[in-house]
């Protein structure tokens, strides 16, 4: 296929985007319509091409000799671009119902719809300067998303959101300077290191991957840049549920990545003291942000709080610098997607129906809103890891890679997880049991209120739990793939 | 002839499911006040289902040898089914006390309400327990041993009180807690061992262990708590007397008596089907092991004697008779196993017997505080009979079943090569026994032998109906009766043992 192609996909979700606000649609039917055509459009074209993958490289411009714009599908995209093109979609169709109720709905579809091409743009990049361009879009254009509300907390998170965003930029923009200096800057399973001229400068060289780590690592709302992430809960829930949860938050795990695989180099990182440092501050993360989660009794800001341990998952499996490490990284990162989109629906439904918020407000809910929380108890236990359900299958992987590397810290790490696990047991499990057993001679009457939503929103739900039971039972055909991107596709 | 196993794994899981969806359709749909009157259907398909796998799952273990793979989770995580000798006895065990509590329990859910749903979980809890069972692999078995957590939960918080759910909770975080510890020991031995199937003697690859012994060693502690918690083990045992107060009793007689057994089992795999004994004799491991066992025993016991609660002290001597069981498997040695197995049967069937007296006495007097018995053999002397028939055989005189398996208990402790905990634990047991006997003894003499006339005592005369009388004296009777024909059992249990050890 053609690797215009690329292009193309990237391009007209933006494109259609823009004019949405001066579009006149008659009513949101229409509005409906257009904005869920664009998106499946898109999604079938990202299909075709990952069924078809151009094997080509793509070149926009050049800002100079090195600085170029150029794009690529290699193994870690295709992951990347297939777990985008097939989430939102639903997620186009939760909000069209859940917006309902927020109003502003077509500058909120503007940004929503552009940043779904700034993120294929991302998972497309062919080098790091690309890379850089489309994650810097990113942060802006879902800065209108999260103020969306306009109340003072939303003006006040995102602002944190974008002072977070911009320092993290910078920092990544400097190690990028690093990389161009002491090596090319596209993709290279492998790494692009000049090995003679960065062994002169090892130390230096490991203080650019810092910077380039902990700056995409912002992103990934890695400690001590994690708080961020649950202020940004104040915006409409498609937002938490799709951005804070998959593709923005994700962005970052896969720019991680593209840093650690692509462009240092396994080799070179793999026992030096960078990878120990941030392989502690990741273990951290995964207790520290499970710890909060159990704080919090915000439904939203627990979920945040969990996203922010589960992410430093997906990066404890880029740490560990191994294939299995990158399988075990990739397993989390699309499963976790499914497990937490799942979560924030089910608790957006919650606030769309009936405007709780906090979790001692949910007694009694299970029996009026069945399909919400039947589908809230099934993805929180995947989440904790029950077998059979694919959170236990990204764990293992995880976990399995951790013992095969078999450092201490290694080891470390795979009781963190479990040590995530318990908790996330702790702050999910009182949520479901107060929903189904409020307790004895418990007056349903109070909430005669509460129902399920409609099928916009119940529909998304079930596909992403029978998403994780199917990946939870019959994970083989998926890591195969995982494996081959591993191993250099 | 695999294809057998599944049948009494998922049959009653359909079932059971079934009842719970339709049970959560008709809180949907109708008021509180419509769903008192209670659903015809629901006995015959109970008792249908528990019927015919029953007949299959004791069909299956006791026709020899097969095993079924299911499926694959990944490519080295297979699901998969087997029938061993262990296998046989545990099904038998579950598949004997499970329908005849079931018998118990429709009476007494019948004053508790919300049948519909306690039974569907009743029957899903078996399927998992057979799966359990079943399991022919690690995985398999950790996939078992979680759901069992799960289903086994809404047993615990039925009645709905602020203390059942806070208990259940309790019970729900404690068993994650072990399951996510013996996890761990799963992703180690994992690396380690050949395979995760279970072979007897164990599979670990020496080559492989060579100089790792430190994190293999710390693995196997950590499953050997983290199961351990299931089956009440120092330090998290205290799930225990949280939950059985509170669940109705039908629920925490097969709670005490099955599913902390499941703990057992899986413990019995990891350690001479996985692991193998030969690699934790003689290692801190072991040591730590029999001091934890062994403090437990003693701990609960002291703490079921002065408690007086009737089910929370019930519960405390749960607390205590399993570690006799984990005693038994931790000296490692074949009389030792013999005994713990033999114990896993008789505290099954005792233990069993004693909960659902405790039940009949909250289900026809409201009373659960062991003072307020004072006379109640005067009431229902059949009752009484039957508990203390099973408390005798608790506390091991002979020829009650209790006395046999501590006698090889005892006999194991002094085979093995464990120093001063052998004699020690001996010690230790038999005071144990002794405050058994004064924790469980006085509510019969004070039953039946009191100085208040019949009119004094306030409770009514009469025994329980006969659903719940007849398993009462069923259990009573096996747990008797296995005491004075045990040779067959015993012959079973020890050649399991040989096989291992």
């Amino acid at each position: 296929m053609n690797a215009m192609m690329m292009l193309v996909v990237i391009l007209l979700p933006i494109l259609a985007g823009i004019p949405i606000p001066v579009l006149p649609f008659k009513n949101r039917k229409q509005l409906m319509w257009y904005v869920e055509g664009v998106t499946i459009l898109t999604s079938v074209l990202v299909l075709l091409m990952l069924l078809n993958r151009p094997t080509d490289s793509f070149t926009l411009f050049q800002f100079t000799e090195e600085l170029i714009l150029e794009f690529r599908l290699d193994g870690l995209g295709m992951v990347f671009a297939g777990m985008v093109a097939f989430l939102w979609p639903l997620a186009i169709l939760y909000s069209f119902e859940y917006m309902k109720h927020e109003g502003h709905e077509k500058i909120f579809f503007m940004f929503y719809t552009i940043t779904y091409g700034i993120t294929l743009g991302v998972a497309l990049s062919g080098d790091i300067v690309t890379m850089y361009v489309f994650f810097e879009m990113l942060s802006l254009v879902t800065l209108p998303l999260i103020m969306h509300t306009l109340t003072r907390e939303a003006i006040h998170a995102s602002r944190t959101y974008f002072y977070y965003m911009i320092g993290g930029a910078a920092c990544a923009f400097m190690g990028m300077i690093f990389v161009l200096n002491y090596g090319g800057s596209s993709f290279v399973m492998g790494g692009t290191l000049d090995m003679a001229k960065a062994g002169e400068n090892v130390n230096l060289v490991l203080i650019g991957y810092l910077m380039c780590f902990c700056g995409f690592g912002v992103k990934t709302a890695m400690w001590p840049c994690s708080a961020w992430l649950p202020k940004a809960g104040v915006a409409p829930t498609p937002v938490t549920a799709l951005l804070h949860a998959v593709a923005v938050v994700k962005t970052g795990a896969f720019a991680t990545m593209r840093v650690t695989y692509y462009t240092f180099g396994t080799e070179f990182l793999r026992g030096t003291w960078a990878q120990n440092l941030l392989m502690v501050l990741i273990i951290f993360t995964i207790v520290y942000g499970c710890s909060r989660g159990l704080k919090e009794t915000h439904l939203k800001r627990r979920l945040a709080w969990s996203t922010v341990s589960n992410l430093s998952y997906i990066l404890f499996g880029v740490i560990l610098m191994t294939p299995a490490g990158l399988v075990g990284a990739l397993s989390h990162m699309i499963f976790h997607a499914a497990m937490k989109i799942c979560l924030f629906f089910c608790a957006g439904a919650v606030i769309y129906k009936t405007g709780r918020n906090y979790v001692y407000e949910l007694d009694g809910f299970g029996r009026k809103m069945p399909c919400v929380f039947v589908c809230f108890t099934l993805s929180g236990l995947a989440l904790m890891g029950l077998p059979g359900m694919c959170g236990f299958i990204s764990k293992w992987n995880l976990a399995k890679a951790a013992m095969e590397s078999g450092t201490l810290l290694a080891c470390v790490g795979s009781v963190a997880l479990l040590i995530s696990a318990l908790l996330t047991a702790l702050y999910i499990m009182p949520v479901s049991v107060r929903a189904f057993f409020p307790g004895k001679g418990f007056d349903y009457e109070k909430i005669s209120d509460v129902k399920d939503p409609n099928w916009m929103i119940c529909v998304p739900l079930v596909l992403l739990v029978i998403v994780i039971f199917y990946f939870g039972l019959h994970a083989q055909p998926i890591i195969d793939a995982f494996q081959m991107v591993a191993s250099g596709m | 002839m695999g294809i057998w196993i599944l049948l009494p794994i998922i049959l009653p899981t359909v079932a059971g499911m079934f009842l719970l969806v339709s049970s959560f359709l008709q809180h949907l749909k109708s008021t509180e006040s419509e769903l008192k009157t209670a659903d015809s259907s629901l006995k015959p398909i109970v008792l249908i289902t528990l019927a015919v796998s029953v007949a299959a799952a004791l069909y299956v273990s006791w026709t020899g040898d097969k095993s079924i793979t299911l499926f694959y989770f990944m490519k080295d995580m297979p699901i998969c089914f087997a029938v061993d000798a262990t296998t046989a006895l545990f099904v038998t065990v579950v598949s004997v006390v499970w329908p005849l509590v079931g018998f118990y329990a429709f009476p007494y859910m019948s004053h508790e309400g919300e049948e519909k749903r306690f039974f569907g979980f009743y029957l899903v809890v078996y399927g998992v327990l057979m799966g359990l069972n079943f399991s022919g692999n690690l995985v398999t078995l950790y996939l078992f041993y979680e759901l069992m957590t799960v289903t086994s939960m809404p047993m615990v918080l039925h009645n709905g009180s602020r203390e059942a759910i806070m208990a259940s909770l309790k019970y729900l975080f404690y068993s994650m807690c072990g399951a996510y510890m013996a996890l761990f020991g799963i992703f180690v031995l994992h690396k380690y061992c050949d395979t995760l199937a279970f072979t007897e003697g164990g599979s670990l690859n020496l080559a492989l262990a060579q100089g790792n012994e430190t994190i293999i060693l710390i693995a196997v502690m950590a499953m050997l708590i983290g199961f351990g918690v299931k089956a009440g083990m120092l330090p998290l045992h205290a799930w225990l007397p949280a939950a059985h107060p509170v669940a109705p009793a039908p629920a925490s007689a097969v709670l005490s008596s099955i599913i902390v057994k499941g703990g057992v089992l899986a413990i019995v795999r990891v350690v001479y089907f996985v692991v193998g004994a030969d690699v934790i004799r003689g290692t801190w491991v072991q040591y730590a092991w029999l001091i934890l066992s062994l403090l437990t025993v003693f701990m609960g016991s002291m703490l079921a004697y002065r408690e007086p609660v009737f089910k929370k002290r019930l519960a405390y001597s749960t607390v205590s008779q399993v570690s006799y069981i984990l005693f038994g498997l931790a000296v490692l040695t074949p009389a030792g196993m013999t005994g713990a197995l033999l114990h896993v049967v008789f505290h099954a069937f005792i233990k069993c017997t004693l909960f659902l007296t405790a039940g009949i006495v909250i289900f026809k007097y409201g009373k659960s505080r062991v003072e307020e018995l004072e006379g109640i053999g005067k009431c229902m002397p059949k009752t009484l009979w039957c508990y203390t028939f099973a408390a005798l055989a608790l506390v091991g005189i002979p020829p009650a079943s209790g006395f046999i398996s501590k006698w090889y208990l005892g006999q194991g402790a002094l085979d093995a090569n464990i120093g001063i905990l052998g004699w020690g634990g001996i010690v230790v047991l038999l005071i144990s026994a002794r405050l058994t006997a004064g924790y469980l003894l006085p509510i019969t003499m004070k039953g039946f032998f009191t100085e208040k006339k019949p009119e004094e005592i306030g409770m009514k005369k009469g025994e329980p109906p006969m659903a719940m009388l007849v398993p009462l004296m069923i259990l009573a009777f096996v747990a008797m009766i296995l005491g004075v024909f045990p040779n067959g059992l015993i012959s079973y249990a020890a050649q399991i043992a040989a096989t291992v050890l």
